[in-house]
């Protein structure tokens, strides 16, 4: 069975006042149908560029230098433009992180849903605007016709992110990618999201990446989890791997940061020392040396080449980049 | 709620924005008031010179400052001319003025905005501070330096050209009034215009509504067109209002000061400073003009808000 996605080697770089910014470094990973993967990662590692550049919805200064990715099995990277934007308004729909700002405040709700579906699926406005009603009830607008006709600022916070969903869905994509849904709402908003998207993914049986920095927010809601560090996948592997036996120092800070119900009060969280990498130039070493407790000499003339952790199996075993095995040595959970 | 509650429109609605915008504008009372009066301003600065029954230069020294009657309704003045029809006359004065001065500014304020919002970098520092400068120059001492510098060579060439060609064109200097307050105007005026456009095209650029349009795969092309245009339409079309009232008032203070609009041409400033001389013994040659400036002011400022609330949906309540 070919893969919904496949992503090999992928590097997207960003042209700079004095050079690149090499935001992407070599990202491989794959999807199956149905599949839910979960994106972590410090602020800046990349996450939204590398998901970005998956069907090349990049800013002009940004550009993909290396790498292929196929979507059921159909290679983006070089596609026509036009092409991508059939893709885009078939087989993929994303969700943003703001969405306050992510419609038109002069369009109205209902003109904005079926832009894309009356573009692309050449069925009417009138059609389409029922199918944009449907969506709206399934992602539990009420009073799904009236919200159509009313303009964004008209909607709360939560409802607009609703209703970027049912934007998203609409055109029916096999993947959805969600960038950081839930970060710009209140937390009993963020659980209602995420309890909606698991929701639809079943009734759907679409696959699904989620981007996040909270590591906590992925428990019980993805099937795999991809760390991301300097535009590096540091690790993957299945949602209880990466909980029960991380390997990668990074993911076991990660882990660390995370309060836990057995966190006393008042103790500080412990929290990664040291700064985000610089990503004007390409490292020479592993990313994460200069922040990591474990680094041997090694670690700072070559860079870690993210293979299979010797003793799994399967078609996608767990994976990470690390030249100190870090079995046993883990956090203690 | 049921399916048939709130039917789904069945045509397509291009102008649904444009539609709803002025439904808002014809539902506030004050912005109908600036808008008939705005209309009926053009319609008197178009027709009305060839309603009135008077000649706004024909002098009268019998009928000197007369009180308002059924032959001259707003008096007349000093030099028994009639004052209703210089105040009309003086409405095509501040209209010209008004609208060369806002094409122009626009022309040039579209272009250095579009510009730097385009091209970014060097270009887009270069007009920022273009813009800076020309912001930082008083419009007053702009207008007084022209009209000592350049004015009088160019007066002088045109009665040169006159008396050489005999071509009537040259013989009427009062239009180098007309160009000069505007030229001079709308060189130090199209900052504001240009940086609502290049304010406008960097935000839009790089909105997450664009961006999320692009995502659903819509084309550039209708981007562009209903997301980009839309956006940056509003700020314009309330320029345009509040730019319009702006210059016609700044042309009655030019005129006023002496370095505008200079009689015999009527202009609502010229007239309200002729006024200045003998108001405590008649009011009425200085209330006429002074009222129609006045509210012609309000007009232009009711209106300016009332387009800018009916163009910003985020503001429909
Ligand atoms: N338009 C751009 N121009 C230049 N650099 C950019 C641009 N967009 C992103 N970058 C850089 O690319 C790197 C990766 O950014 P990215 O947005 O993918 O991070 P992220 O992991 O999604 O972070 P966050 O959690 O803050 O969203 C960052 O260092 C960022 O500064
Ligand atoms: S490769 Fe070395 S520096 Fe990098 S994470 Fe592993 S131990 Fe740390
Ligand atoms: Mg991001």
């Amino acid at each position: 069975m070919t893969k919904l996605l496949e992503v090999n080697n992928l590097h997207t770089r960003f042209k700079v006042r004095n050079g690149y910014l090499h935001a992407v470094n070599g990202v491989s990973f794959s999807l199956d149908k149905g599949e839910m993967l979960g994106v972590v990662g410090e602020s800046g590692c990349g996450k939204s560029v590398s998901m970005m550049s998956l069907i090349r919805l990049l800013p002009p200064a940004a550009q993909i230098t290396e790498g292929e990715v196929r979507i059921d099995g159909e290679d983006i990277t070089h596609a026509s433009v036009s092409r991508v934007n059939s893709i885009r308004g078939s087989k993929v729909g994303m969700i943003f992180q703001d969405p306050m700002t992510s419609l038109n405040p002069f369009m109205k709700i209902g003109d904005q849903l079926v832009e894309g579906i009356v573009y692309h699926k050449k069925i009417t406005k009138a059609e389409a605007l029922k199918q944009a009603a449907k969506y709206l009830k399934m992602v539990g607008i009420s009073n799904a016709e009236h919200r159509l006709t009313e303009y964004p600022h008209q909607l709360s916070g939560g409802m607009r992110q609703r209703v970027m969903i049912a934007m998203a869905l609409l055109n029916e994509p096999s993947l959805v990618i969600a960038d950081e849904p839930t970060t710009a709402l209140d937390v009993t908003i963020q659980a209602q999201i995420v309890e909606l998207v698991k929701d639809l993914r079943e009734k759907l049986n679409m696959s699904i990446i989620w981007i996040t920095h909270d590591l906590s927010l992925l428990a019980g809601m993805v099937d795999r989890i991809m760390v991301m560090y300097g535009g590096y996948v540091v690790e993957e592997a299945v949602l209880d791997d990466i909980y029960n036996s991380p390997l990668h120092p990074y993911t076991i800070g990660l882990l660390k940061s995370i309060p836990s119900l057995k966190t006393e009060a008042g103790s500080r969280l412990p929290s990664i020392p040291g700064a985000p990498p610089n990503l004007f130039t390409v490292p020479t070493g592993c990313p994460f040396a200069p922040r990591c407790e474990h680094k041997i000499d090694r670690c700072q003339t070559e860079v870690p080449a993210l293979a299979a952790v010797p003793g799994s199996s399967g078609d996608r075993p767990h994976r990470v980049a690390c030249w100190v095995d870090m079995r046993g040595r883990g956090v203690e959970q | 709620m049921t399916d048939q509650a709130i039917p789904l429109q069945q045509e397509e609605k291009q102008f649904s924005l444009a539609k709803d915008a002025f439904i808002r504008l014809i539902a506030n009372r004050l912005a109908i008031v600036g808008m008939v009066l705005v209309a009926f301003l053009f319609f008197v600065a178009i027709f009305g010179p060839y309603l009135t029954p008077y000649d706004f230069l024909s002098q009268d020294l019998m009928a000197r400052n007369q009180a308002p009657s059924w032959q001259h309704w707003f008096g007349t003045d000093d030099l028994g001319r009639d004052i209703m029809s210089r105040v009309i006359y003086g409405s095509r004065t501040a209209v010209i003025v008004g609208f060369s001065t806002v094409s122009f500014s626009l022309v040039i304020g579209l272009f250095m905005g579009a510009l730097g919002g385009y091209f970014g970098g060097k270009v887009d520092a270069f007009v920022v501070w273009l813009i800076d400068i020309t912001m930082s120059i008083p419009s007053l001492l702009l207008v007084i330096v022209i009209n000592v510098s350049l004015k009088p060579p160019l007066v002088n060439w045109m009665d040169a050209q006159f008396l050489a060609t005999g071509n009537e064109f040259y013989r009427n200097t009062i239009w180098v009034d007309f160009v000069l307050v505007f030229g001079s105007l709308a060189l130090i005026k199209w900052p504001k215009a240009a940086r609502i456009i290049r304010g406008q095209i960097l935000s839009i650029r790089n909105k997450n509504y664009v961006l999320a349009a692009e995502a659903l795969g819509v084309p550039t092309s209708k981007i562009v067109r209903r997301y980009v245009i839309p956006n940056a339409i509003g700020p314009i079309i309330v320029y345009i209002s509040a730019a319009l009232g702006e210059a016609m008032v700044l042309e009655s203070s030019f005129s006023f000061l002496g370095v505008g609009v200079r009689p015999p041409i009527p202009s609502w400033g010229n007239m309200i400073s002729d006024g200045l001389r003998i108001w405590q013994l008649y009011p009425h040659v200085l209330a006429a003009p002074a009222a129609v400036l006045a509210i012609v002011t309000i007009a232009f400022s009711f209106l300016g808000d009332g387009l800018n609330d009916a163009l910003n949906p985020r503001q429909w309540k």
